[in-house]
């Protein structure tokens, strides 16, 4: 039987892993659902907003402006992406964008290699408090994560139904064809969401980086763990994608109580078992385009 | 009794000309195929023996992986999954029972069968951008069964090791790495052979009709889901048999082999060499090892290569190397073939 | 063959998806404030051509203009922009919007919010307004696509088949607002429905396998026997030439 001393730290720990690839999936979701690509480069981004946390966090001496840095660049390098490489490419089918956006993901590991090499380093945690909760000790760094994910969540939901723009995009994610045809122009839609998608990507990298090492491969190495949240979910959808990753964060941390080997393999297990009754994941719109 | 005797003269002639034809016939459908496996083989003048092992190899495990993406539609990232379990296979009987590398080589392709037959018809239901994870995730299942859970006998990150059980095996020794490469090439060869027969036949029609248009190949009477999941088995069959050939060649197996990073492989070659070609896995496959041993003596910046290069061919046309060599290549054939009067019919390579 | 007068002039229009060709040498004028038909059977390029004037497909040959503006290769959003507004098939709304939140959208971009306008000739939206647009009937979702494009006060509006499927009384109304509408906006109405577009259309081209086979603008002529005639298939050869 495990002890509430442990199941606490478990449930908070899987929270804040939840967190952490929720924000880096919700830009998965957004582009598919508008953009009906495949955005594997958002893990670029998520490595790059990891890696300039490092840097600025080490050169300035704090971890937040470091984050503030990190989210900043994945922003502006998903913005050069979108233009140079996506703009011209909407329209084609869907393997197009998984294999140019995975040649993007690979060819940005080389970038990090030529900026930073190859040794992992580890980034420093700016607050090493702890919380006593229920008889615990936890980090309160780890409370930090999760209240930003979930005011995160809340701003993508005021955006996305109180503001303007926001509903654009909810249309668009319906029939964006029929959007332009109101006069929207949708390019620049496309181009807001992909900019938001890669700075919220940068963010889940800029605050994972201090839980663990930075090291070249990360955005490969997570590359399974998000698409599998993201396919529970449903691609397209928030609530979905919100929904899974604290599935999967529960499922690791708590697994990992139980059974440490199987831990990280359980949510793929998930995964197929929830592909099994329902091919497009728990949220997902059912696409009639193969 | 002349219009007899003429008639059969004509017979004879008739028969002659038949017997001509399709001697014809049965050249220009092998041709292509002896004449690459020659040029691979005839590599061994100038090339060395584990780059060209490593080349062979890797076009066979390539193959799979572009015939899915070239004439069904999809595109998988976790090809290593079923390199592992063919590897895997033919580890557990080469280290657990037995030492021919032949049967090795059966057990992996086996249970590279089986594994197809048994996750197929959950995959092949799904939507291309779900199947090329689903695959991923089975790779990363793949890589931590191995890794951690059944470590005790996998052995885990040390892996198995085999080489000093393998037993000398009659007619082409595998244990030595020459006779192995002629073993590839020949393996290779009836491979090619059989993709190339799938090509012209009816069920490869079928794949390229369910790669375009599938509602209308429904129309037609034919089932999505049979092709695709023949499809499915066939290609990762394939895969299977590479990842037994990989195990026989180095004589261990690491768990190293299905890990997330290696899930480019297979993929960077397809693209490379020009998804949905014949000779494709084989042009790409040389290129990209080529490319490998080259670059990394010059950078470790190894992956800025690749990722752009990979970008690169997709906005460029996604045709790869062989995608735009061979049209051109055949049109240069079809134009000397015109020369001297034959007509070789219009073979696809 | 261009009139400044013309608010739409389409002439030897292309239009192909891939390799099958669609449209064949497709010509047509509308002029301001009037209300131009288009019928034909299913298939017989009525939609494409409507998409390739709001810019959605790009012809292979021909011209597309608009107060002697050239249309083709502009982008939708802009000819949309430009006051020529398409109201698609099959009752498309956002659904997931409500009905205000729809017509939100349409004003944000024509900076137009007298919804007044919209809810005079559609006094029903009024009570709609906070409905999430997906669960209204299909009479309600084609007022609001229309409303919607009302909004800025286009010049032409391309209306694809606006009675599929609806009760009799919402046809009547549909007419009724259609005519009242061409008092300050040109129509282009694709239909399959003759008794209206006979009705209220002062022009009437036929379009059969995606040929113009007919030109109607003669009062006596836009009926709906006249344009069955012109509908009838082509026998024995595909190209066939125009029916008079």
């Amino acid at each position: 039987m495990i002890g509430t001393h442990l199941l606490t730290s478990g449930i908070i720990f899987g929270l804040s892993i939840g967190s952490i690839y929720f924000l880096m999936t919700i830009g998965l979701s957004l582009c598919f659902g508008l953009m009906r690509i495949i955005s594997l480069d958002q893990l670029l981004y998520y490595s790059l907003g990891a890696y300039v946390t490092y840097s600025v966090s080490l050169a300035t001496g704090t971890l937040w402006l470091g984050i503030l840095g990190g989210v900043l660049v994945a922003g502006a390098a998903s913005r050069a992406v979108e233009r140079l490489v996506f703009r011209r490419t909407y329209q084609r089918e869907l393997t197009f964008s998984m294999i140019t956006s995975f040649g993007i993901l690979i060819g940005g590991v080389g970038i990090i290699k030529y900026f930073w090499g190859l040794v992992p380093r580890p980034v420093p945690v700016p607050i090493a408090a702890q919380l006593d909760i229920l008889g615990t000790e936890v980090p309160v760094y780890r409370l930090v994560v999760i209240g930003i994910a979930l005011a995160v969540y809340a701003g993508i939901w005021l955006f996305l139904h109180r503001t303007i723009i926001g509903k654009a995009i909810r249309a668009g994610i319906e029939d964006a064809e029929h959007v332009e045809g109101l006069g929207i122009n949708v390019h620049r839609l496309f181009t807001i969401t992909f900019v938001i998608a890669g700075s919220l990507s940068g963010l889940a990298g800029a605050l994972h980086a201090p839980l663990i090492m930075v090291d070249p491969q990360m955005g490969l190495e997570v590359l399974a763990f998000a698409f599998m949240v993201v396919i529970i979910g449903g691609l397209g959808s928030i609530k979905g994608t919100l929904v899974s990753s604290l599935i999967v964060g529960q499922v690791i941390s708590l697994g990992s109580l139980v059974y440490a080997p199987l831990a990280q393999m359980a949510p793929f297990a998930v995964m197929l078992l929830i592909l099994l009754v329902r091919p497009t994941g728990l949220f997902g719109s059912a696409l009639l385009k193969r | 009794m002349s219009w007899v005797g003429a008639t059969i003269v004509r017979e004879r002639t008739g028969a002659a000309q038949r017997i001509r034809a399709s001697a014809a016939a049965i050249v220009a459908w092998w041709w292509g195929l002896v004449l690459a496996f020659a040029l691979l083989a005839s590599l061994r003048l100038f090339l060395p023996l584990p780059f060209l092992n490593e080349v062979v190899i890797f076009s066979i495990y390539t193959v799979g992986c572009n015939f899915l993406l070239g004439r069904v539609g999809f595109i998988s990232f976790g090809q290593p999954a079923y390199l592992a379990v063919g590897a895997y296979a033919a580890a557990f009987y080469l280290y657990y029972f037995g030492n021919n590398a032949y049967v090795g080589i059966l057990v992996g392709v086996a249970a590279g069968i089986a594994v197809a037959l048994v996750v197929g018809p959950l995959f092949v239901r799904l939507r291309s951008d779900y199947f090329a994870l689903i695959n991923l995730a089975l790779a990363v299942i793949i890589f931590y069964l191995m890794q951690k859970v059944l470590a005790d006998i996998t052995h885990g990150d040390n892996g198995l090791w085999f080489l000093t059980r393998l037993a000398s095996t009659p007619v082409l020794d595998l244990t030595r790495p020459d006779r192995f490469f002629i073993f590839a090439c020949l393996v290779g060869f009836a491979v090619w052979a059989f993709y190339k027969y799938l090509d012209d036949s009816v069920f490869g029609a079928c794949c390229l009709a369910a790669k375009v248009n599938d509602d209308k190949l429904k129309f037609l009477g034919y089932s999505n889901f049979a092709i695709r999941l023949t499809a499915f088995v066939i290609a990762n069959s394939t895969t299977a048999l590479a990842g037994a050939m990989y195990a026989v060649y180095l004589g261990f197996v690491s768990p190293e082999i299905t890990s997330p990073a290696r899930a480019a492989d297979p993929v960077v070659v397809t693209i490379l060499g020009g998804a949905g070609t014949l000779y494709g896995p084989i042009v790409g496959s040389l290129t990209y090892t080529g490319m490998k041993d080259l670059i990394s003596r010059v950078m470790v910046n190894w992956e800025l290569v690749v990722g752009f290069l990979i970008v690169f061919i997709m906005l460029a046309g996604e045709r790869g190397i062989w995608g735009t060599l061979q049209p051109r290549l055949q049109k240069l054939v079809r134009r000397m073939r015109a020369g001297t009067g034959a007509d070789s019919g219009g073979e696809r390579r | 063959m261009r009139n400044g007068r013309d608010i739409l002039t389409v002439s030897g229009l292309n239009v192909a998806y891939g390799e099958s060709k669609v449209l064949f040498d497709v010509g047509l004028r509308v002029r301001p404030d009037e209300i131009v038909a288009c019928v034909g059977r299913n298939g017989a390029g009525k939609t494409t051509l409507l998409k390739s004037i709001a810019g959605f497909l790009v012809p292979t040959s021909g011209s597309i203009a608009s107060d002697d503006t050239d249309l083709i290769g502009v982008a939708p959003y802009a000819v949309a922009r430009m006051g020529i507004k398409y109201v698609p098939q099959d009752k498309k709304v956002f659904s997931d919007l409500t009905v205000r939140e729809n017509l939100e959208l349409a004003s944000y971009v024509t900076k137009d919010y007298g919804w007044d306008r919209i809810t005079g000739y559609f006094p029903k939206l009024r009570q709609l307004m906070d409905r999430k647009a997906g669960y209204l009937s299909g009479g309600e979702r084609q007022m609001l696509m229309i409303g919607r494009a009302m909004l800025g006060s286009p010049k032409l509006l391309l209306v694809d088949e606006p009675t599929e499927g609806l009760a009799p009384s919402f046809v009547a109304h549909l007419k009724d607002v259609f005519l009242e509408l061409s008092r300050t906006t040109a129509l282009v109405i694709v239909e399959q429905n003759l008794p209206l577009v006979c009705a209220i259309a002062a022009k009437v081209y036929a379009l059969n396998e995606g040929r113009v086979v007919a030109e109607l603008s003669d009062r006596n002529e836009i009926r709906p026997d006249v344009c069955e005639r012109h509908l009838q298939p082509t026998p024995g050869n595909g190209p066939g030439a125009r029916a008079r």
